[in-house]
């Protein structure tokens, strides 16, 4: 079996497979969260580095972009190239294979962000996005996710056309803006053993992984080392509810604002409809009056042209506005499910 | 005329007959103010009359016979006379080429014979014409300007020319102007004197048919004119009245028609006929004549035509009261066209065709119109609202007798008319009505109730039963009304909602819609004068609240703010404004609305306190508006207006100085306009207590953990039980979180906030709905375009939605409609406010 994909791999050569799950290595992830815990409020960005095998994303590097990015824009590219040169320099792998961002709450809908991973995509077809919630992983569980943009969505937003017929057509809707690619973490074999022997650890081994140990005590070296976190069992929820629902009302207001600039659009369309039918009207009786004195008719092709339609507003604003709220919406009800038996756990146990 | 029995009759009949026409002459000045179409053929009318005798063209060649014999003099003012006439004409049709031509002509005429007038002076007739001639024009100008279609442009043209020339000719003739001016009547009288004489002979007839009818009636004396003096046409027997008759009736409405000559014919002929079959039928031509001077949507009949046409509208009631066997119908076969004398069979009824309801409807139409253009602050308003005695009579009179005949369609109608004169008046004047109306009328015809509330139900009864859906609107509307008035609140509230007329009112005509908008503010009056502050408000709101208070209820015009409104709905609306006894007071109105606001908004603005969000809930906007306003400016003189008393009553009861609020409020002048305002003004006092002690509770329970129900009480000078009463009150409606101890008499407040999340969650809940709401709203528009969408469907499809399309363009640019559109949806908003 290894062999076949091993060959399967290699006759991939133009890399037509797609992707279908992203591997990311133990210390790319570590990398990762570092970065990212460090800036904390501040959204920071990195580059990851790996191939494609055979549908498999491997992602065996990262390094992360300077902060103050926005001074210049040419610095940026610039540090990159840079980067990926010196990668190459010390045999590590230097194949762009996307980039991640570190997030709060899970807002990350945005434009640019879209607009980023647009141009990652055109360049390079089989790069992802991951994204790394600070806030959530905070709370107990690390908050993976590698994200691609959908081909239809890929496709409409190099035509620049998001009109409600188009979206209607290709059948996008917020949920299928992006796909999302299940991770897998992959730790190398010296990595496992070491994790494995710290598992099985004894009295004779706690000389040699005392390093590890973040207190200097008598505490037995298993339950310092892989101690399970306790931060699941954080029972104030009423920071995250609210900070949700903050940004939900946020979000809403928006889609308000986006709403609103919809429905002056419908009024002026109707406007300047009644106005041609009113024109096409009087064309007719003027035609009729016109036949019956013997005269030609006048032609009605000009109508379209003296009447314009008012371009409908793009709804990408709109469609990424909507994701945005469906983002909150599963992470309040992702949290509410645990933290209601968190609840009546307690409840329980106060009896 | 005068002169024509200096020269053959005896001393009595001149004074008789001198009288008369000095009568009749400002009659007709009378006319000329008031119809400037009219002015220029009366004012050469009586001219042109004594000239050549008589206004039918065959008198003129009696005139041409005698002429033959006269001088050079004659010759030439002949000449200048046929000018005159001319332009004249060219005048009343408003041709104002012909007219410069002719002024012209009768210029260089006068030249031609100035050695003449050397000798003799300027022709007085020509001094009068040119007189007459710069009125005219300015008439024309002034009409020229307001008038909404021009006349074409060189009738334009010629018209400022004239005025330019007419100008430059009457300074020569100044002295001669301004003696003409002085005395019309008389100016040109003497010389006519030489001239008519040649021709006394032939009025002798006249003459005797003249005296004869003399003595049939005096009364109708005012009638006589100087019409006769030509000869054979003025001989009306009865054998010729028939035909006469015909023939007014055939020129009447035709181009060129003089309507006052017709009137005169038909009161001559109604002096004539002495069977009843012929005095009804010229009683009836001779009332559609005289309803055909007023014209136009803002011209109204002037008064004495009014009252003549309302006494021969009683005459020819009482004809029909008296004989019983004829009748006057709508539907009735024309008669035929033997000018004979009918009478009816015995037994049987003769019918005749006419349409009675029609003079009433149209009687009372001009009485409303005439009220409408009088200045409401004069004593001619006043000396006007006194016919409407005798118009009511007439209402009820034919009233009567459309019942004796059971004609269910008129009957309705007349009873809709007698009850819109009576709805909103109050018991006193329409017992006073009722009572003089009963004087005026014989006992068969009228009964005087007893009770004003009796008859008005007696007649709103009738109309539910018998009357169209309209007028049983109508009726309704007016039964709540008057309900209303006599502080009778459920029964009209109950009237009001058991009918749904809220619900279908958008669709009514817009004089029901104002007739409803005034019920409402009636019944919202009606309301505060019992003290129901809350139902007042809710009443008012849809009126009050838009500050199109004016336009609502058609006591004014409101300022146009955007300038949309074209002349023509401008006329509409003044044509629907109400006359000014009916007026609703307005500042009356918006103090009690804003009183009403004040009690209810205050302890709002209280309980929402400092979180933005409640604040939002608003009651009354205008008031919230005034209230900003006031509280923004930096410094507050003592108030002056009703606005000012009640915006600083509103501050002292935010504040808790409840007795200066009272104060406040009794200072305000317009209460007195209210029946039994001392017993409204204890109830203010009493209301604006209760209100402060809830706005205390409101603004200072987050201070205490406790207060005693004793010391409230006495802090507002209530009764302990009242105070348990509110409090209890407010406990159950969940505006105060606190608990009464009945024990040590204590309110003891729970001090409770929502949690930052609960509080968020509410938010969210608020704008998710709102965001909903407005989603709804979206999809609403969206859908009816769906189907008319050009662009994808077939050209089947296409021609059908652009003739949707094209029927509401038919009805949109059409200017009264298009006005009407608009006021139906300020209405159907309002209502829809209303119900929620």
């Amino acid at each position: 079996m290894p062999a076949n994909k091993e060959l399967s791999a290699a006759l991939d050569i133009e890399g037509t497979a797609p992707i279908h799950s992203v591997q990311l290595d133990a210390m790319v992830v570590l990398k990762i969260v570092k970065h990212c815990r460090e800036s904390v409020p501040t959204t920071v960005t990195g580059q990851l580095m790996g191939l494609d095998v055979n549908g498999v994303l491997e992602v065996t590097h990262s390094f992360p972009m300077p902060k103050n990015q926005d001074s210049e824009d040419f610095e940026g590219s610039q540090y990159q190239l840079q980067m990926m040169h010196c990668l190459r320099e010390v045999n590590v792998d230097d194949n762009s294979v996307g980039w991640y961002q570190s997030t709060n709450m899970g807002n990350f809908m945005n434009q640019s962000l879209i607009d980023h991973q647009f141009e990652f995509q055109q360049a390079l077809s089989k790069s992802v996005l991951i994204i790394h919630d600070v806030a959530r992983s905070s709370m107990g569980n690390l908050n993976l996710r590698a994200l691609r943009l959908t081909p239809a969505f890929m496709k409409l937003y190099k035509e620049k056309k998001f009109t409600s017929e188009a979206l209607a057509k290709a059948k996008l809707t917020f949920s299928n803006i992006f796909e999302e690619l299940p991770i897998t973490i992959r730790n190398t074999a010296l990595l496992s053993a070491l994790l494995y022997e710290l598992e099985t650890s004894d009295e004779t081994l706690e000389v040699s992984t005392s390093h590890l140990n973040t207190y200097k005590n008598n505490t037995p070296a298993k339950s310092s080392v892989l101690t399970p976190s306790f931060d699941m069992l954080d029972l104030s929820m009423d920071p995250f509810v609210a900070k949700n629902l903050e940004n939900l009302m946020d979000t809403i207001d928006d889609h308000t604002q986006e709403q609103g600039n919809y429905a002056y659009w419908q009024r002026s369309v109707e406007r300047e409809n009644k106005k041609k039918a009113a024109h096409i009207l009087n064309r007719k009786t003027e035609n009729a009056r016109r036949a019956q004195a013997g005269q030609a008719p006048l032609p009605n092709e000009d109508v379209d042209a003296l009447f314009k339609l008012p371009a409908e507003p793009s709804r990408l604003d709109h469609l990424l506005i909507s994701g945005q709220i469906d983002n909150y919406c599963k992470q309040i009800n992702e949290f509410a499910g645990p933290t209601l038996g968190k609840l009546f756990a307690v409840g329980e146990l106060q009896k | 005329m005068s002169r024509f029995f200096r020269a053959g009759e005896s001393d009595s009949d001149e004074t008789d007959s001198d009288f008369s026409e000095d009568i009749s002459q400002s009659e007709s000045e009378d006319h000329s103010d008031s119809d400037s179409d009219d002015s220029s053929d009366d004012d050469d009318m009586p001219k042109k009359g004594r000239l050549f005798g008589g206004p039918l063209e065959d008198s003129d060649s009696d005139d041409d016979t005698v002429r033959v014999v006269r001088s050079a003099k004659d010759k030439r003012f002949e000449e200048i006379e046929q000018a005159v006439t001319l332009m004249a004409n060219g005048q009343k049709i408003n041709d104002w080429v012909s007219v410069q031509n002719e002024f012209d002509r009768a210029n260089k005429a006068l030249q031609k014979s100035a050695g003449i007038i050397a000798q003799t002076g300027v022709p007085k007739f020509y001094i009068t014409a040119v007189a007459d001639l710069e009125k005219a024009i300015q008439t024309a100008l002034d009409k020229e300007k307001s008038a909404s279609k021009k006349m074409n442009a060189s009738n334009a043209k010629a018209l400022n020319s004239m005025k330019q020339k007419v100008k430059k000719n009457n300074r020569l003739y100044e002295k001669e102007i301004q003696e003409y001016e002085k005395d019309p009547e008389n100016y040109d009288v003497e010389e006519e004197v030489v001239e008519v004489k040649p021709k006394a002979k032939k009025t002798k007839k006249v003459v005797e048919s003249e005296s004869e009818d003399e003595d049939e009636d005096e009364a109708v004396d005012d009638g006589f004119t100087p019409v006769g003096a030509g000869g054979k046409t003025v001989e009306y027997t009865q054998d010729n009245l028939f035909k006469k008759l015909r023939e007014v009736a055939d020129a009447r409405g035709k181009k060129n028609t003089n309507r006052e000559e017709q009137v005169r014919i038909l009161e001559k002929l109604l002096l004539i006929a002495s069977s009843p079959y012929q005095k009804i039928r010229v009683l009836l031509s001779l009332i559609s004549a005289q309803f055909d001077f007023a014209t136009g949507i803002s011209g109204y009949m002037s008064i004495p035509l009014w009252k003549s046409a309302d006494k021969y509208l009683n005459a020819l009631l009482t004809i029909l009261e008296a004989h019983q066997d004829y009748a006057v119908m709508e539907n009735v076969p024309e008669e035929d066209e033997s000018d004979k004398d009918r009478a009816p069979e015995k037994g049987r009824t003769l019918f005749i065709q006419g349409s009675l309801v029609a003079f009433v409807d149209r009687l009372d139409d001009e009485f409303t119109k005439s009220l409408q253009n009088i200045d409401p602050h004069t004593t001619d308003y006043v000396d006007r609202l006194k016919d409407e005695v005798g118009l009511y009579t007439v209402i009820v009179r034919s009233n009567a007798y459309f019942t004796r005949l059971q004609m269910v369609d008129a009957v309705s109608r007349t009873t809709m008319r007698r009850l819109e004169h009576l709805y909103f008046k109050p018991d006193v004047v329409i017992m006073a009505v009722e009572a003089a109306t009963a004087g005026l009328l014989p006992a068969s015809v009228a009964k005087p109730s007893q009770d004003s509330s009796s008859l008005i139900h007696d007649l709103c009864v009738y109309l539910y039963k018998n009357a169209s859906s309209l007028l049983r609107t109508r009726a309704m509307l007016c039964h709540i009304y008057h309900h209303a008035l006599h502080n009778r609140f459920f029964v009209a509230r109950d009237m009001l909602l058991m009918s749904h007329l809220q619900e279908t009112i958008h669709q009514a005509d817009i004089t029901t819609q104002i007739l409803h908008n005034r019920t409402m503010v009636q019944l919202g009056l009606c309301a505060f004068r019992e003290g129901r502050i809350k139902e007042a408000q809710a009443c008012l709101q849809d009126i009050s609240g838009t500050g199109r208070v004016k336009e609502l209820l058609a006591q004014g015009l409101s300022l146009q703010r955007y300038g949309a409104a074209t002349p023509e709905q401008e006329k509409l609306e003044r044509q629907r404004q109400l006359p000014f006894h009916m007026h609703i007071n307005l500042e009356l109105l918006e103090c009690a609305y804003l009183t009403c606001s004040m009690l209810l908004e205050i302890p709002n603005l209280a309980s929402a306190g400092a979180n933005p969000e409640n604040r939002k809930r608003v009651i009354s906007k205008p008031f919230r508006r005034m209230l900003d306003y006031n509280s923004r400016q930096v410094f507050t003189g003592p108030p002056e207006n009703t606005r000012d008393h009640i915006m600083g009553a509103a501050k002292a009861l935010a504040s808790g100085e409840w007795q200066k609020s009272i104060e406040l409020i009794n200072a305000i002048k317009i209460w007195e306009l209210m029946p039994e305002n001392e017993k409204i003004k204890e109830m203010l006092g009493r209301k604006i207590q209760e209100e402060g002690l809830r706005t205390y509770l409101f603004t200072n329970a987050s201070y205490y953990s406790s207060v005693g129900l004793e010391q409230l009480a006495k802090m507002f000078d209530l009764p302990l039980a009242s105070v348990i009463s509110i409090v209890s009150k407010m406990v159950w409606n969940e505006e105060l979180s606190a608990s009464i101890d009945q024990v040590s008499n204590v309110v003891v407040l729970h001090h409770v906030e929502p949690s930052k999340v609960q509080s968020l969650a509410l938010a969210f809940a608020d704008k998710a709905a709102g965001f909903v709401e407005g989603n709804e709203k979206l999809l609403e528009l969206k859908t009816p375009q769906q189907g008319e969408r050009p662009k994808k469907g077939p050209g089947g499809a296409k021609d059908q939605a652009s003739g949707k399309q094209q029927q509401q363009r038919t009805m949109g640019p059409r200017g009264g409609r298009g006005g009407r559109n608009q006021f139906n949806n300020g209405l159907g908003n309002s209502v829809r406010g209303g119900r929620k």
